[in-house]
C-alpha cells in the first residue's frame, strides 16, 4: 500500500480553481516528484496535505490518505501533532522559514520537546547530531547563532534537519534548492538522497526543474492547470514523454548533452491561454498536436504505469 | 484541423480572456476597482459623502437660521434647562434658544472647509518638502545628499514637537480666525507628508525600472517627475484621507481652545463643544452632537483611509 | 550566432574594477572596506556577436554588466564602445550615449513602469532622445512591438495585464526602441517559467540577426549561457577564472571552479544523473571583502596545492582562445 494516496484533490480560493482533481501517490522509501510550472498547483496541493493553507476562503475537497488516515478531514488538532512527526515540510526560502530572532539550536531543540519529549542537555546533543548529519560543520557553535549568520545553504540544511529530526515517514520539499547556487544545489540534493536512502523516508519533491526531477527522482507526476497529465517512472518519463506539455517542457530545455547548435522548441503561448478541464484539454490552445477531440469534454488519465491524459497521444506518436 | 473545432476553442480561450479582463486598467482604475467590493470603502465613502453634501448644501437644507434665537424666552425662563429634542427642534435648543439641529447642519460647511484646507495645505507644502529632499538625494550627487540631510533633520525637529503645541504656537502668532485653525492645522502635518514622500520616493528610486529609465538616457528631472513622484503617491493620499479626519478633530480642539473664527454668527462643531462645556452637567446633548457629528466624520475618512490603503497595497495587488 | 566574417571588436573592457565602500560607524561614518565586487575583468566582444557571462551569485557579473552601462560608476579601468571610452563621459553626453547601449532587465515586471501603459513605456525612449514626431515614435513603436511578437493591439494595456513572457518581450522591445548597438541582458530568462525560457531565448536569437545586435548575456544558467553565447566568461569572486570559445569551455573546461560548475548542473536524463560524477564544492562563497590569498578559488577547490595559497594564478591562454587563471592544467 501506498504510504500517501491523494485522490482527486481539490483546491479552491474564492472561485479561482488551483488544483483540479489531483491524483497521486507516494511509496515508502521512494522519491516521487510533483513537477510543474508556476500556477500549476504544485505548491497549492503540498500545502493542502500538509494541512497548512488557511481555512478562510478556501475549499478543499477529495482525500488525502496517510497509512490509511484522510489527512484532510483530521481534526485540526491531529493534524498538528502529525505535522513535525509524521510528516514535515522543507521550504523554497529558507530564511522566511526559520524564526530570525531566535538561535539555531532552540528551533530545533523546540521540535525535539514537542514530539519527542527530549529536554535540556539530551535535546542540545540530539540537535548537534542533527546538524552533524545535515552536514554543518563545527555544529555545537552553529546552534548559537541566528538565521542571519549563516549563508543560504547552510539556512536550508538547517530547515532539512528540523525537518528530519522526528525521523518523519515523509519529507515534503518544495523548491528546495531554487532558491540556491547551483554548487550549493548540488550539496543540498546530494543531502536529501542520502536520506532518503539511509532512513527510508518517503520524499515529495515539488520541482519546475526536470533535471532536479531526473536526478532525485524515481516517480513523476507532471502537472499542468490543476491537474495531473503525465505520470510515470522517471526513467519511463524521460525515455518516452506522451503528453504533449511534457513533450514541450524537455523541448524548451537548453542541454549540456546535446550539439551546441541544437534549436530549442518552445511551447507557444502561456498559461494564460487555457481552458477550463470540463470544456476539454487544458493545454489544447498552446498544443501542436491539437484536434477535434481535445475540446470534447475531459480528458480522461490513460494507462496505469505510465498514464496520461492526453487522448491524441495513440494517433500521433 | 477542422474549422469546427478551432472555432470551438477560440471560444473556449476567449471566455477565459473576458473573464481575466476584468482586471485590466490603469492601477488606479484597479484599485477604485477593488474599493467598491469592500465594504469598509462603501460605509466610508456613505459617510464621507453624506457629510460633504450636507456641508454644502447646509444653509438650504436647515430647518431654520442658525443664528435666530426664536425660542430664546423658553430657554431664559429655565435657566440652564434647555429643551430636548422634540417635534419642532429635532436636536432641541442651545443655551441662547438657536436650533441645535440647524446649527449642526450649517456648522458642517467650517468642519469641513478647515479638514480640506488644512490637509491640502499639509499635503501640498510636505509634498514639496520631501519631494525636494528625495530628489536631491537620489540625484543631486554630493551636494544634494547634504541638502536632503538638512532638509530631513528640519522635519525631524518639527516631528518632534507635539502637534497640538505646535498649531497653537501658529495659532498664537497669527490671532484667532479661521484661517488661522487652517493654517495651524496645515503647517502641523508638513512634517508627516514630508517624511511619507521622501520615504516612499526612495523606496521607488531603488526599483529597477527606474534603473532601467536611467539606463534608457531618461534625464533626471522626468526620473523623478514621471516615474517615482507618480508611484510613490499611493501611501501619501492615503495618509492624507487619514489626516483629514485628524484635522477636523485638531480644528475642532483649536476652535474649542477658542483660538477659532470668533465670530458667534457662523456655527462650527469645535466651537459649539466649547460653548457647551459650561452646561455639561445641566445639558449633556449640547456636547454630544457636535462629538458626535466630529467623531463619524472622522471615523467615515479613517474608512476611506484605510480602505484605500488596502486597495493601493502592491502585496494585494500581486495576487489578483 | 551570428556568421559575420567581419571580425570588428565592438566592446573592449579593460581591467574594470568596481569596489564598494563598506561603511561603519554611529556618528561619523568610516570606510573601513572595500567590497571587490568586481576586481579587474577584462574582455572584449565582437560586433554582433554574444559573449555571455556566468557565475554565481555574489560574483559580481551583475556588477560588471552595469558597470558596462555606466549605471555603477567603476572605480578604476575603462569600458571603450567602438570608439568611445564609457568611463570618461559626463552627465549631458553620458545620457546622448545611452541609446548605443541599452539593458534587459531579470525581472520583467519590476523594470517596467507599472504607471506607463505599453505605448508611453516604448515612446518614452525615443521622446527624450528627441527621435521622431508623435505619429513617428508610433510607428516605430509598432514595428518593435511586431519584432518581439507582440500585436499591436496591446499599444494601451499596463504591463500587470501581461503574462511574464509577454513582460520580457515588453522589456526587450524598449531596449530596442533605440536601436542599440550593445544590449547587456541580466539574467534574462531567470525569472521566467521553463516553457517561456525557450521562447525568449529564441526570440534574442532572431533580434540579433534581425537588427545586428551585440549582447553581454549575463546568468547563473550555464545552460542557457551555452545556448545564447558565441564566447563565455566564468567568474568567481569578482575575477574572471576562465574564458573560452562556447564549445570548448564546455567540451573541456580548465578551470576547476567550471568543472565543478558543469558537473553540478543537473541534466533532464536519469541516465546521464545516475552515471555522472559530480564535484561537489565543500562550503560556500567566501566574502568578497576579504577574498582569499593568492588563487581566490582555493579555499573550495578540490585540487589546492600550497602554491594556490601563496601566488595568485596568471591570466594565461592554455590554448588557442581559451584563457583559464590556474597554476595546473587540467
Amino acid at each position: 500500500m501506498a504510504l500517501l494516496e491523494v485522490e482527486d484533490l481539490r483546491v479552491a480560493f474564492g472561485d479561482t480553481t488551483a488544483v483540479d482533481g489531483v491524483d497521486f501517490h507516494v511509496d515508502q522509501g521512494r522519491v516521487t516528484g510533483l513537477v510543474g510550472e508556476s500556477g500549476c498547483g504544485k505548491s497549492v496541493t503540498s500545502l493542502a496535505v500538509m494541512g497548512l493553507l488557511p481555512r478562510r476562503g478556501v475549499t478543499v475537497s477529495g482525500t488525502a490518505r496517510f497509512e490509511g488516515v484522510d489527512l484532510l478531514s483530521l481534526p485540526r488538532a491531529d493534524m498538528r501533532r502529525r505535522r513535525g512527526s509524521d510528516l514535515a515540510m522543507v521550504f523554497q526560502d529558507p530564511l522566511s522559514s526559520l524564526n530570525p530572532v531566535v538561535q539555531i539550536g532552540r528551533q530545533i531543540t523546540e521540535v525535539l520537546e514537542r514530539h519527542r519529549g527530549l529536554r535540556g542537555e539530551a535535546a542540545r546533543k540530539e540537535a548537534e547530531d542533527l546538524l552533524d548529519r545535515v552536514g554543518i560543520p563545527d555544529p555545537r557553535r552553529r546552534l548559537g547563532e541566528y538565521p542571519h549568520q549563516l549563508s543560504g545553504g547552510m539556512r536550508q540544511r538547517v530547515l532539512i534537519a528540523i525537518a528530519v529530526a522526528c525521523a518523519p515517514r515523509l519529507l515534503i520539499a518544495d523548491e528546495p534548492t531554487t532558491a540556491l547556487d547551483v554548487t550549493i544545489q548540488a550539496q543540498i540534493l546530494e543531502l536529501l538522497k542520502d536520506l532518503v536512502d539511509a532512513e527510508g523516508t518517503a520524499l515529495l519533491m515539488i520541482t519546475h526543474d526536470l533535471g532536479v526531477v531526473a536526478g532525485l527522482c524515481d516517480e513523476v507526476n507532471v502537472l499542468y492547470s490543476g491537474r495531473v497529465v503525465e505520470s510515470a517512472s522517471a526513467r519511463d518519463l524521460f525515455a518516452r514523454p506522451t503528453h504533449p506539455y511534457t513533450v514541450g517542457l524537455l523541448g524548451s530545455i537548453p542541454r549540456l548533452d546535446l550539439p551546441i547548435d541544437e534549436p530549442l522548441e518552445p511551447i507557444r503561448g502561456s498559461i494564460a491561454d487555457v481552458i477550463r478541464w470540463k470544456d476539454g484539454c487544458a493545454f489544447a490552445p498552446r498544443c501542436d498536436r491539437v484536434a477535434e477531440p481535445c475540446v470534447d469534454g475531459e480528458p480522461p488519465l490513460i494507462g496505469t504505469a505510465h498514464a496520461h491524459r492526453c487522448v491524441m497521444a495513440e494517433e500521433t506518436v | 484541423m477542422t474549422l469546427a473545432k478551432i472555432e470551438r476553442l477560440d471560444r473556449l480561450v476567449e471566455a477565459g480572456v473576458r473573464a481575466r479582463h476584468a482586471e485590466s486598467g490603469s492601477l488606479w482604475r484597479q484599485s477604485l476597482r477593488r474599493m467598491r467590493r469592500s465594504p469598509m470603502a462603501i460605509s466610508g465613502a456613505i459617510i464621507v459623502a453624506l457629510f460633504l453634501l450636507v456641508a454644502i448644501l447646509g444653509p438650504w437644507i436647515a430647518p431654520y437660521s442658525p443664528t435666530a434665537q426664536t425660542w430664546g424666552g423658553e430657554v431664559f425662563l429655565n435657566r440652564n434647562v434647555f429643551p430636548g429634542p422634540r417635534p419642532e427642534n429635532w436636536f432641541g435648543l442651545d443655551h441662547l434658544g438657536r436650533d441645535m439641529f440647524s446649527r449642526m447642519i450649517v456648522g458642517a460647511r467650517q468642519t469641513m472647509l478647515v479638514g480640506v484646507v488644512a490637509t491640502l495645505i499639509g499635503f501640498a507644502a510636505g509634498a514639496l518638502v520631501g519631494g525636494l529632499a528625495a530628489a536631491a538625494g537620489t540625484f543631486g550627487g554630493r551636494w544634494g545628499g547634504r541638502v536632503e540631510a538638512v532638509i530631513m533633520r528640519a522635519v525631524d525637529v518639527a516631528l518632534a514637537i507635539p502637534m497640538l503645541l505646535l498649531a497653537l504656537s501658529v495659532a498664537a502668532l497669527l490671532g484667532p480666525s479661521l484661517s488661522t485653525v487652517m493654517i495651524a492645522v496645515g503647517v502641523a502635518q508638513i512634517p508627516i507628508f514630508a517624511r511619507l514622500l521622501r520615504g516612499s520616493m526612495l523606496a521607488q528610486a531603488h526599483s529597477d525600472y527606474v534603473l532601467a529609465a536611467v539606463s534608457l538616457g531618461v534625464p533626471k528631472h522626468r526620473i523623478v517627475l514621471s516615474h517615482i513622484f507618480p508611484n510613490s503617491l499611493g501611501p501619501v493620499i492615503v495618509q492624507a484621507t487619514l489626516v483629514l479626519a485628524t484635522a477636523i478633530i485638531e480644528a475642532a480642539a483649536l476652535s474649542y481652545l477658542g483660538l477659532g473664527n470668533p465670530d458667534p454668527g457662523t456655527p462650527e462643531w469645535g466651537t459649539m463643544l466649547a460653548d457647551a462645556q459650561r452646561f455639561l452637567s445641566s445639558a449633556p446633548q449640547l456636547a454630544i452632537y457636535p462629538a458626535v457629528g466630529i467623531i463619524i466624520t472622522a471615523l467615515g475618512f479613517t474608512l476611506l483611509g484605510e480602505a484605500m490603503r488596502e486597495s493601493l497595497d502592491p502585496r494585494l495587488r500581486r495576487q489578483s | 550566432m551570428s556568421t559575420d566574417i567581419e571580425q570588428r571588436t565592438l566592446l573592449d573592457v579593460k581591467d574594470l574594477e568596481v569596489h564598494f565602500p563598506i561603511r561603519s560607524g554611529v556618528v561619523v561614518e568610516r570606510t573601513v572596506g572595500h567590497v571587490r565586487a568586481v576586481d579587474g575583468v577584462s574582455l572584449t566582444i565582437d560586433a554582433g556577436r554574444t559573449y555571455g557571462l556566468v557565475g554565481e551569485s555574489g560574483c559580481g557579473k551583475t556588477t560588471l554588466g552595469r558597470a558596462v552601462l555606466r549605471l555603477e560608476e567603476p572605480t578604476a579601468g575603462s569600458v571603450w564602445l567602438d570608439s568611445t571610452d564609457v568611463t570618461a563621459l559626463r552627465s549631458e553626453r553620458l545620457r546622448r550615449f545611452r541609446s548605443k547601449m541599452q539593458m534587459v532587465f531579470q525581472d520583467p515586471l519590476g523594470s517596467l513602469n507599472p504607471r506607463h501603459n505599453v505605448e508611453m513605456l516604448l515612446a518614452e525612449p525615443l521622446k527624450v532622445h528627441g527621435v521622431g514626431s508623435k505619429a513617428e515614435r508610433r510607428r516605430l513603436a509598432t514595428e518593435t512591438l511586431d519584432a518581439v511578437g507582440l500585436p499591436v493591439s496591446v499599444m494601451e494595456r499596463y504591463p500587470h495585464e501581461f503574462s511574464g513572457g509577454q513582460r520580457q518581450r515588453l522589456g526587450i522591445a524598449r531596449a530596442l526602441m533605440l536601436r542599440p548597438d550593445l544590449i547587456v541582458c541580466d539574467e534574462p530568462v531567470s525569472a521566467l517559467d521553463v516553457s517561456i525560457q525557450a521562447q525568449v531565448m529564441n526570440l534574442l536569437d532572431e533580434l540579433q540577426g534581425e537588427f545586428g545586435l551585440t549582447y553581454l548575456v549575463i546568468a547563473h544558467d550555464l545552460a542557457v549561457v551555452r545556448h545564447l553565447s558565441d564566447r563565455v566568461g566564468v567568474m568567481y569572486l569578482g575575477k574572471l577564472v576562465e574564458e573560452a570559445d562556447s564549445e570548448a569551455i564546455y567540451e573541456r573546461p580548465r578551470h576547476p571552479y567550471t568543472k565543478a560548475l558543469l558537473s553540478a548542473v543537473p541534466q533532464p536524463d536519469p541516465d546521464i544523473e545516475a552515471g555522472r560524477e559530480r564535484i561537489i564544492l565543500k562550503g560556500d562563497l567566501p566574502s568578497p571583502a576579504n577574498p582569499p590569498s593568492g588563487c581566490r578559488f582555493r579555499t573550495r577547490c578540490p585540487w589546492a596545492q600550497d602554491v594556490c595559497a601563496e601566488e595568485a594564478p596568471v591570466w594565461r591562454e592554455a590554448a588557442d582562445g581559451h584563457k583559464v587563471a590556474c597554476h595546473f592544467d587540467f
